[in-house]
């Protein structure tokens, strides 16, 4: 098998937080994730609020750092590379994160926000940068006129195509998309999927597209990561996660994905207030399992391969 | 809406915002043609009129050298202004220099810059001026100095407020994935941000500034007698309060539009640069 | 199927809750009209959610800010009628609509952290709303509060009275919401775009608690979303809005399955995961363009501009209401071409 462009080794993140009383509390945000994306590949993580998809992401771009684990960008270990030395690689994995309102610099034109990353990272001249910019506004499907007006004027759908432009300004290779579409409107949303779709296929980019809905996910990648309380839960094809789903919290997303002609079920568990809070031992999800039983709450299934390509981390979905 | 549309439209509706721009233009323009204005020059002492009653020869009346005060009031204006500027300046600049270092580096760096700028603003700033002033020397300059030492922490604070608020915003994220370095940074996306509350803060500063200033004359710390400064004027004046009024009136009713007319202002200025708070 | 459950529980469904007719807003602002809703025609029985979809702009949230009488600022001039339980709300003083509000009208934000007040707990702010509007004291509005939160199936009432809003989850926040909204027994509840923050699953927790807001108190939803994905599994009847009109009304059923405005069509054609199995890789059909701004005046349709299937008629004039059958209406030239009953709109 060729080299993947990334790999996560056994990536954990803990969040300290400190209490008023001085008091250490841990978060326990990412665990023991591993993970290989292919160069091409496009790779969707799914998971609700509070999962760590976005923690993932910002570890990845390195925004935060790793409590343990390692991850190597094409073959190179950036894991302990201090912030000077990681510089030149930052061009090669870019993001584009979800609030339109908040990524864009409200003093700023777009031309000034466009080529911030180039004046960062290279020595073009003004005429090239203004050339490059220009190219990057038609390729997301906007036109050289924006380039003077400032973010406030654009509705959010644009905004999205901004920070994209701007995401690609410094050419990568990987681009990080954190729930890009969870603010827009259904059919402002769709444009900026076929916009993705298009891109990647242009410019042969590999994604890592977060969002909690599974039905985009699948829309945009060829393997989907199912994320739970920090841990990837099941990973395979898209196709199949959305089809033959194994997990039972992969099953309860896609029971709950609202589609036109599906019946609403109607409510039968009352809602506890800890019910999200992940149990240190044991599954973290057996609070919430339907097929929980003993070996469940003592011990953490591993993600181990279920068939060929399929990866699975429970203890109750056996092979039949 | 564009900012000068919203600056007219708040000028026109708010009284007392085109109130004060107009005292501080008045303020800043009597400053500036002080020379060309005054029918007198404010040091030329005539002892023979000295202490008169304000008349059409002299508006404001003479002090006890015979000098005219409506001259000296004239020329106190460009002092107490440029002075007013000066310190809200140099306090502004540190402010903004450490507030963004604090709220940048955070850790150790944050925790004695807040220490040392919380300490000093728990001192009232008067006394606290008037003992740096005593032990940096009398005159104005040191005045000057001391008065923006101690209005530092006001900007320490509003800033690192800002940039702890600001380092969240995602376009601050995104040109950390750049890899833009600390400086760039601030320098183009945190400073440029939090312009509104700086401005808002420099010109109620301003205000205050001068009052302090002035006050320090007051004492006998600050500027020292010829110099016609306000508050060294109506330092002078006290022996003559009761019977001749005028003498101190003048300098302090300047002192006191003056601070007024920026406070007003100031008000204002909140209300252009920040689009979501009401309109008049 | 509980709609039809709802349906038959009585006489109800002859006399609606709500019924706006012929609704016109302009709003005026800085010397300019902006006209933000044109011939707005909804209906709303006893136990029934009306679907209200279309994109940012569209004009849906209006429409309810327009029935609690909450339209932005400025003054606004409103022509045609809304009918709340026989009264007349057009014509109510600021006073008297206070009185509505609240109590006969409850509303659920997207966001409930703007409606939750952060400095006091649930329970405070839940038995405030019973003692004001119910007339109740101290134990009989515990009790009520507790009674409220058990309807919103939360299991330690007791806790989440004594909690602040920002202790609790996006999706318990939203439960204390719906818990004040319901706790004065509306008899209208507008839910405006309620499960948009959340995740699907938590969405769809809080969409089974609107459908039995409705099912068990009986109360009239007007539900608001942009997702026709959402609007499908709760709603009886739908409206599209587009641009200040409603460009088609019907059951939930005959809107979803047999869509005929082309905009309906787009916007269902827009959600992933609606294109067939096996259609990989598909396309999402996008619709162009965005939502014209309200100033602007045009002739014809204010969908022609975005619409895949524009003819000459179409930029000429406005196309006219096409009413097919009970309750379902069409505004489209092509329907109105095809179509025997036309009856002109404006």
């Amino acid at each position: 098998m060729t080299l993947p462009l990334l790999r996560l080794e056994n990536v954990d993140k803990v969040f300290v937080k400190k209490t008023m009383m001085g008091k250490k509390s841990y978060i326990h945000a990412v665990r023991g994730i591993t993970l290989d994306i292919q160069r091409g590949e496009a790779l969707g993580i799914v998971g609700e609020s509070g999962c760590g998809k976005s923690t993932l992401a910002s570890l990845i771009i390195r925004l935060e750092t790793l409590t343990r684990g390692k991850i190597i960008l094409d073959g190179t270990d950036v894991t302990s590379l201090k912030e000077k030395d990681l510089r030149p690689l930052r061009r090669f994995v870019q993001i584009v994160f979800q609030d339109p309102y908040s990524s864009l610099s409200p003093r700023m034109t777009v031309e000034e926000i466009l080529t911030e990353p180039l004046k960062i990272m290279t020595k073009l001249s003004k005429a090239e940068m203004h050339a490059k910019v220009t190219a990057l506004l038609e390729l997301v499907g906007m036109n050289a006129s924006c380039l003077d007006r400032y973010p406030h004027e654009f509705s959010g759908g644009q905004r999205q195509r901004i920070s994209i432009a701007r995401a690609l300004t410094t050419e990568p290779e990987i681009l990080i998309l954190d729930e890009p579409t969870s603010a827009l409107d259904v059919s402002v949303q769709a444009q900026v999927l076929n916009l993705l779709n298009d891109l990647r296929q242009k410019l042969h980019l590999t994604y890592i597209f977060i969002s909690h809905n599974l039905a985009v996910v699948k829309y945009i990648s060829d393997r989907t990561a199912v994320m739970y309380a920090g841990q990837i839960v099941e990973l395979g094809p898209s196709e199949k996660i959305m089809l033959e789903p194994l997990h039972p919290y992969t099953r309860e997303l896609i029971a709950a994905l609202p589609a036109v002609g599906k019946k609403l079920k109607p409510l039968t568990k009352a809602a506890d207030m800890t019910e999200n809070v992940a149990q240190e031992r044991g599954c973290p999800y057996q609070n919430r399992c339907p097929l929980v039983d003993l070996r469940c709450k003592s011990e953490r299934p591993p993600l181990a391969q279920f068939e060929p390509g399929h990866f699975l981390a429970c203890w109750g979905v056996t092979k039949s | 809406m564009t900012f000068t549309e919203r600056a007219l439209k708040i000028l026109k509706y708010n009284r007392l915002t085109a109130i004060g721009a107009g005292i501080v233009l008045l303020v800043i323009l009597v400053g500036v043609f002080a020379p060309v204005i005054a029918p007198y020059d404010p040091n030329v002492i005539d002892v023979p009129h000295r202490l008169g009653a304000p008349a059409l020869k002299h508006l404001f009346g003479t002090d006890e050298m015979g000098r005219d005060i409506f001259t000296r009031v004239l020329y106190g204006c460009r002092i107490s202004v440029s002075v007013g500027i000066a310190i809200v300046c140099v306090s502004a600049f540190f402010g903004i220099l450490f507030g963004s270092i604090s709220g940048y580096a955070g850790g150790k760096v944050d925790n004695v810059i807040m220490s040392i700028s919380d300490m000093v603003l728990s001192f009232p700033s008067m006394v606290l001026a008037l003992a740096l002033t005593a032990s940096l020397g009398l005159g104005l300059f040191n005045t000057m100095l001391a008065v923006s030492i101690v209005k530092i922490p006001v900007y320490v604070r509003l800033v690192r407020g800002q940039v702890l608020s600001l380092k969240q915003r995602q376009y601050v994220k995104a040109a950390r994935t750049f890899g833009a370095p600390p400086f760039w940074i601030i320098w183009k996306h945190i400073i440029p941000n939090s312009l509104t509350p700086i401005m808002v803060q420099m010109t109620l500063g301003l205000g205050d500034a001068i009052l302090m200033a002035a006050s320090m004359s007051f004492i006998g710390l600050g500027a020292q007698p010829p110099t016609p400064e306000w508050g060294a004027m109506v330092n002078s004046a006290r022996a003559y309060a009761i019977d001749q009024w005028w003498y101190a009136a003048f300098p302090g009713l300047s002192i006191l539009v003056t601070v007024v007319g920026f406070n007003l202002l100031g008000d204002g200025i909140r209300d252009i640069l920040d689009p979501k708070s009401k309109q008049g | 199927m509980t709609s039809t459950d709802s349906k038959t529980t009585g006489a109800a469904a002859a006399a609606p809750i709500l019924q706006i007719k012929d609704l016109n807003v302009t709003l005026r602002k800085e010397q300019e009209l902006i006209p933000i809703l044109h011939h707005v025609n909804l209906t709303v029985h006893a136990g029934e959610i009306v679907g209200l979809v279309g994109e940012s702009g569209s004009g849906k949230s209006m429409t309810a800010s327009a029935v609690t009488q909450l339209l932005p600022g400025g003054s606004k001039s409103l022509q045609g009628s809304i009918n709340f339980c026989g009264e007349e709300l057009t014509t109510k003083s600021e006073k008297e609509m206070a009185h509505y509000r609240g109590k006969e009208i409850a509303m659920i934000f997207q966001e409930p952290m703007t409606c939750l007040n952060p400095v006091f707990t649930v329970g405070q702010q839940l038995e405030d709303v019973i003692c004001t509007h119910q007339h109740l004291q101290g134990g009989e509005a515990h009790a009520r509060a507790i009674a409220m939160l058990e309807n919103v199936h939360i299991k330690e009432p007791e806790k989440m009275l004594k909690a602040y809003p920002y202790e609790l989850s996006g999706g318990m926040r939203q439960r204390a919401m719906i818990a004040i909204a319901l706790s004065c027994s509306p008899k209208l509840l507008i839910a405006d775009e309620p499960t948009t923050a959340l995740d699907v699953t938590i969405q769809a927790q809080i969409l089974g608690l609107v459908k039995e807001a409705a099912d068990k108190a009986g109360a009239g939803v007007i539900f608001i979303s942009h997702d026709l994905g959402v609007i499908a599994q709760v709603c009886d009847s739908i409206a599209v809005m587009y641009s200040g009109e409603i460009v088609e009304a019907g059951t939930a059923v005959e809107v979803l399955t047999t869509p005929r405005h082309p905009y309906t069509k787009a916007l269902l054609a827009a959600i992933p995961g609606f294109t067939p199995k096996g259609a990989e890789r598909l396309e999402l059909c996008a619709i162009p363009g965005m939502v014209p701004d309200p100033r602007e005046h045009m002739d014809g349709c204010r969908f022609a501009p975005r619409c895949s299937v524009c003819g000459e008629n179409c930029t000429a004039k406005h196309p006219p209401l096409h009413v097919a059958g009970d309750g379902r209406s069409v505004c489209c030239w092509k329907e109105a071409e095809a179509g025997d009953t036309a009856i002109t709109a404006s």
